[in-house]
C-alpha cells in the first residue's frame, strides 16, 4: 500500500507538485491520470526515492520512504518514464542484475527469471543481447527487471506508451495479475480509456495537483459527463485552485 | 543496511560493469591497442639508434686525392671497421644532396707540405645540419687527429724531443652512471607509457558507467535499487580501476618482453625487468590506477553528455605525459614532495625502479597513501554529484 500526502516539489522557481495526496490500496489498481506535465512523473520519482520532495509524506507499506529510502525502494518495482537497458546484456542478465541487486542470488533468482521470463513470454530472446530490441521487447525487459524481487508494490510509469497492441495486452495482464496476487499497483497514463478499462480507482492530477478522484463512475457523476473522455478534459482544464 | 550487504552490492557493480565493458569489442582492441603502441615506438626506436650505431662502427670514407697521400690512406685503410672508398666527382654537391655523409679531400701538395714538417692541409666536406650523419663525422675526424698526433709523435721522436712535451693535459671520461641508469635515460619514456595505460584503461568504463549509463536512460531504473550511491559509485569506480590496472600490466609484460628483441647488449646497454622490478613496478603504478579510475570518474560524471565525457577523457590521458616529457629533457629528481603528488609521484617510483635503485619502502607508500586519499576524496564528490537531481536527470 502507498500513501502519499502533500507531496510538494519546486524545480528553481516553477513548481512540478503541490499538494499531491492520495492512497493506493493493496490488490488494486490505481491509475494517476493527467495530461503531460501535469506532474505524473515527478510524483512517482519522489515515492521511488530518485527525488526528494520539499514537503509532505510517503509511506510505503508503513514504511517512511523519506526517512528510509532504501527499506522502501526494496518494496517497490519500478518501471520509470523513459528507461533504458544495457544494449551488451541479454534480457535474462538483466534481471539477474537487478535482482542480486535486491539481495536474491542462486536458485531462488534463476526460478524466480525462469518464472518471469515464461509469464512475459520472453524466452525466445531471454538470452540475446538487448541491443536490437523492439520497443515492445524493451518494455518487457525493463517490466520483468522491475519485477525480479516480487515487490509488494509496483509503480509503472505510462507503460504501454508506444506499446503496439500485443506488447500493450501482455503488460495489461501482468498488471491485472499483480492485481490478483493481492499487490499495490499505482500507474500513470495520460490515455483515458486505458486507465477506465483498468483501473479500480483513478486519481487525476493537473497542474501538479490532484483535482479528482474516484472509481471511474465516481468521476462521471462528479463532472456531470457520462463520456469519461469529456469528464477527463473538463477535469483537466480546470483552471489553479478552481476546483477541490 | 549493514556493511556487509553494501559490499556484497558493490562487487555486483563491479562485476557487471566489467562484464559489460569486456563485451565492447571494439573498445577493448582500442585498449589493447593504446597500451601496446607505447612499447613498438620504444622498439621501433631503440632498433634506429642500434642500426645508426652499427652504421658508425662500419664507416664508408670517400677519399677524393688519394694519390696524394698514400700513406694516410693505407693507415685509414688498417684501422678497423673503415671502408676507403674512391671520393665522388663534385664532393660538396654529393653532401649536400645526401649522397655521401662526407668525403676527405686531399689537396695536391699535401705530400710536399707534409714533406716540409708543414701543417698539411685536409678537408672535411660535411653538412653539420645533419644529426644523423654526426657520429660518422665525429669518428672520422677523431681517426685523422690520430693519425696527425702519431706522425707528430714520431717528428719529435725523431728530433729527440719527448712526445709527452707536446701533450701538456691528457683527457680521460669517467661514465658514472650505471649502465642500467644509462638504459633508463633511453628508456624514459617507459614509465610514462605505464602510466598513462591506466589512464586509457580506466576511461571506458569511467564515462560508460556515468556519463553513458545516464544518456541510455539506464541510471533511473539503476538507482531504484535499493543501496546508497555510495555503493553505485564505488563499484562503477573499483571496475574502471580493475581494467586499468590490467592495461597497466599488459604494458608491463611488453616492456619487459620488449628488450629481448632489441639489440641492447650491443650497444652496450644492459636492461631488462625481471621479476624483482615487477613488485616495484605493480607497488608503484597500481595504486595510481585507483586514483586515475577515481578521477574519471568524477570527471566523467560532470561532464554534460556522454560525448563531452569522451573528449574529457582525453584531456585526462594528457595528464601522465607532463612528467614523462618533463622527465625526457630534464633528469628529474626525486625531493619527498614528489612522491606526495599523484601521478608524478609513481612517475618518479617507477624511474627509479627501472633505473636500477630500490625507493625507499617510505616513498612507495606515501605515494601509494596519496594516490589512495585523492582516490577516496574523488568517490566521496562523484558520490554527492550522484545524489544530485540535476546529475541524475541532467538528459
Amino acid at each position: 500500500m502507498i500513501r502519499v500526502e502533500q507531496l510538494r516539489k519546486k524545480f528553481g522557481t516553477v513548481t512540478a507538485v503541490s499538494g499531491v495526496s492520495f492512497t493506493a490500496e493493496n490488490g488494486a489498481i490505481t491509475g494517476l491520470l493527467g495530461p503531460n506535465g501535469a506532474g505524473k512523473t515527478t510524483t512517482l520519482r519522489m515515492l521511488y526515492a530518485v527525488m526528494r520532495p520539499d514537503s509532505g509524506s510517503i509511506r510505503v507499506d508503513d514504511v517512511d520512504a523519506i526517512a528510509d529510502p532504501h527499506e522502501a525502494q526494496g518494496r517497490l518495482g519500478v518501471l520509470p518514464d523513459g528507461f533504458g537497458l544495457y544494449p551488451r546484456l541479454t534480457a535474462r542478465e538483466h534481471l539477474e542484475y537487478f535482482g542480486e541487486l535486491h539481495g536474491i542470488s542462486g536458485g531462488q533468482l534463476r526460478q524466480r527469471t525462469k518464472e518471469l521470463l515464461d509469464l512475459l513470454d520472453m524466452n525466445a530472446i531471454a538470452d540475446r543481447r538487448t541491443a536490437g530490441f523492439s520497443h515492445g521487447e524493451r518494455t518487457k525487459v525493463a517490466l520483468a527487471r522491475a519485477l525480479v524481487h516480487s515487490p509488494q508494490n509496483v509503480l509503472l510509469d505510462e507503460p504501454t506508451n508506444g506499446l503496439d497492441v500485443m506488447s500493450t495486452r501482455a503488460v495489461r495482464t501482468i498488471v491485472r495479475r499483480l492485481k490478483e496476487e493481492g499487490r499495490c499497483v499505482l500507474f500513470s497514463s495520460h490515455v483515458m480509456q486505458e486507465v477506465s478499462a483498468l483501473c479500480d480507482a483513478i486519481v487525476v492530477i493537473a497542474h501538479g495537483r490532484v483535482v479528482a478522484r474516484g472509481t471511474p463512475d465516481d468521476l462521471r457523476k462528479h463532472t456531470g459527463h457520462d463520456n469519461l473522455e469529456d469528464a477527463f478534459v473538463a477535469l483537466a482544464s480546470v483552471e489553479h485552485g478552481a476546483h477541490e | 543496511m549493514t556493511v556487509g550487504r553494501s559490499l556484497r552490492q558493490i562487487a555486483i557493480v563491479i562485476r557487471k560493469e566489467i562484464k559489460d565493458s569486456l563485451r565492447d569489442r571494439r573498445a577493448l582492441w582500442s585498449i589493447v591497442f593504446s597500451v601496446s603502441i607505447g612499447p613498438v615506438i620504444i622498439g621501433f626506436m631503440m632498433n634506429r639508434v642500434a642500426d645508426r650505431q652499427r652504421e658508425t662502427e662500419q664507416v664508408r670514407v670517400p677519399v677524393v686525392g688519394m694519390q696524394y697521400a698514400p700513406a694516410l690512406v693505407e693507415w685509414l685503410r688498417q684501422q678497423s671497421g673503415v671502408i676507403v672508398v674512391e671520393g665522388p666527382q663534385d664532393p660538396e654537391e654529393a653532401v649536400r644532396n645526401q649522397e655521401e655523409e662526407l668525403t676527405i679531400i686531399i689537396p695536391k701538395n699535401f705530400v710536399e707540405k707534409f714533406n716540409q714538417s708543414r701543417p698539411a692541409l685536409l678537408q672535411i666536406v660535411a653538412d653539420s645540419s645533419r644529426n644523423d650523419a654526426r657520429p660518422t663525422v665525429e669518428r672520422v675526424r677523431r681517426l685523422l687527429q690520430q693519425y696527425g698526433a702519431e706522425i707528430g709523435s714520431l717528428r719529435l721522436i725523431a728530433r729527440g724531443v719527448s712526445p709527452a712535451a707536446a701533450r701538456p693535459i691528457d683527457l680521460e671520461d669517467i661514465e658514472v652512471s650505471t649502465a642500467q641508469q644509462r638504459a633508463a635515460q633511453i628508456l624514459t619514456f617507459i614509465p610514462m607509457f605505464i602510466i598513462m595505460a591506466g589512464f586509457v584503461g580506466g576511461m571506458g568504463i569511467a564515462t560508460d558507467s556515468t556519463a553513458g549509463e545516464r544518456e541510455r536512460g539506464s541510471l533511473e531504473p539503476l538507482l531504484v535499487n535499493p543501496a546508497p550511491r555510495l555503493v553505485f559509485v564505488g563499484g562503477k569506480w573499483l571496475a574502471a580501476a580493475v581494467i586499468a590496472m590490467a592495461s597497466t600490466a599488459l604494458t608491463t609484460v611488453l616492456c619487459a618482453i620488449l628488450p629481448r628483441f632489441l639489440p641492447l647488449e650491443e650497444m652496450g646497454i644492459r636492461f631488462r625487468i625481471g621479476p624483482e622490478h615487477m613488485t616495484g613496478i605493480i607497488a608503484a603504478a597500481l595504486p595510481m590506477c585507483l586514483f586515475s579510475a577515481a578521477l574519471q570518474s568524477a570527471v566523467a560524471t560532470l561532464a554534460r553528455s556522454f560525448k563531452e565525457a569522451q573528449s574529457y577523457m582525453g584531456v585526462l590521458v594528457l595528464l601522465p605525459m607532463i612528467p614523462g616529457v618533463m622527465g625526457a629533457l630534464y633528469p628529474i629528481g626525486n625531493a619527498p614532495w614528489m612522491y606526495a603528488t599523484p601521478v608524478l609521484g609513481p612517475y618518479v617510483l617507477l624511474t627509479n625502479v627501472l633505473g636500477g635503485q630500490t625507493p625507499s619502502i617510505n616513498a612507495f607508500l606515501t605515494s601509494a597513501g596519496i594516490s589512495l586519499v585523492a582516490a577516496a576524496i574523488l568517490v566521496r564528490i562523484t558520490s554527492t554529484l550522484f545524489e544530485s537531481e540535476k546529475i541524475i536527470f541532467a538528459r
